[in-house]
């Protein structure tokens, strides 16, 4: 993959902002409210979606990927490495997926990546323990998904109108 | 840009909802119904994927378990009726968090000592479903 330097630049803010999301969004106790284990916001998805559409899915991928292996770094917890990845990847097939129908908003590819990202990291659980249980989280671990996954499709509609006349898009 | 997004949900963006709500009530029947009724409430907890102890509660009574794996100790309560995570020291303390279960199919997870308690048997569960979104 050939990058001009405005492209790799680019990427590189987005693993940064991507990754001060992520840390951010833990100050957020969503688990307290809701005790389950990998509920979250997924603030970062709205940077996976960005990328998506301004950078195409080769570079979304790049700087998904680029998160996930510096982020379970910055944790010192290469067992979430398997978590993010597969939520991740699975999440980013499934909106390069649906990103292609023109006829679906942000939003629903938002939706959609919230809900694949659940499945993605209940099927690490599963793999990891070896046993079928988390698979009792996941029909919660998706009613949520519908929320959270519309709130980052608003962030990231809004990100999309206030950014509509500036170089970034046209590049 | 590549493309330019849609920005206003529209029926499509429904339908994908409404994909989401039936993956969930499909899992959510498929996890949570169908249990079985015959036997008496029973923990169950695996270490690793594998089980280690069946506790059936209404026999046990009012107990402690310590269950070490991976490294953590899990502190485990259980009563006739109930069973929770007294103390862990796992980073994530997502299991102590859990707090108490018990109805049939409930567990509570610890990913990082990878430590599942599942309860089984009982009464035949009269509202498996804790909420009903969207």
């Amino acid at each position: 993959m050939k990058l001009t330097t405005k492209q790799l630049t680019l990427c590189g803010i987005l693993t940064t902002l991507a990754l001060a999301l992520s840390v951010a969004e833990n100050q957020i106790p969503l688990s307290l409210a809701i005790p389950i284990p990998g509920i979250k916001l997924g603030l970062a998805n709205i940077v996976t979606v960005f990328a998506l559409y301004v950078l195409g899915p080769g570079q979304a991928m790049l700087i998904l990927l680029a998160r996930c292996l510096l982020g379970a770094v910055f944790a010192g917890n290469m067992n979430a490495l398997l978590f993010s990845l597969l939520g991740g990847v699975t999440a980013m097939i499934v909106m390069i997926l649906l990103s292609r129908s023109r006829r679906l908003s942000v939003y629903g590819v938002s939706i959609g990546g919230a809900a694949a990202h659940n499945c993605g990291q209940i099927a690490a659980a599963v793999l990891t323990l070896g046993n079928t249980a988390p698979l009792y989280y996941l029909p919660v671990l998706l009613g949520v998904a519908l929320f959270t996954g519309a709130l980052t499709g608003t962030v990231a509609a809004c990100l999309f109108r206030a950014l509509a006349h500036t170089d970034l898009m046209k590049g | 840009m590549r493309s330019s997004p849609e920005l206003r949900p529209n029926f499509w963006d429904a339908l994908v909802a409404l994909a989401v709500v039936l993956l969930a009530a499909g899992c959510g029947f498929a996890v949570w119904g169908g249990q079985n009724g015959a036997a008496a409430l029973t923990a169950v907890v695996s270490v690793d994927g594998v089980e280690t102890e069946r506790l059936v509660l209404a026999d046990t009574g009012e107990t402690e378990r310590t269950v070490e794996s991976n490294g953590y100790t899990l502190c485990l309560r259980l009563t006739e009726t109930e069973v929770w995570v007294e103390e862990a020291d796992c980073p994530t303390q997502d299991c102590v968090h859990t707090g108490h279960i018990s109805r049939s199919g409930q567990s509570i997870v610890c990913l990082p000592a990878r430590v599942i308690i599942t309860l089984e048997g009982g009464q035949p569960v009269d509202n498996g479903v804790d909420i009903v979104v969207g």
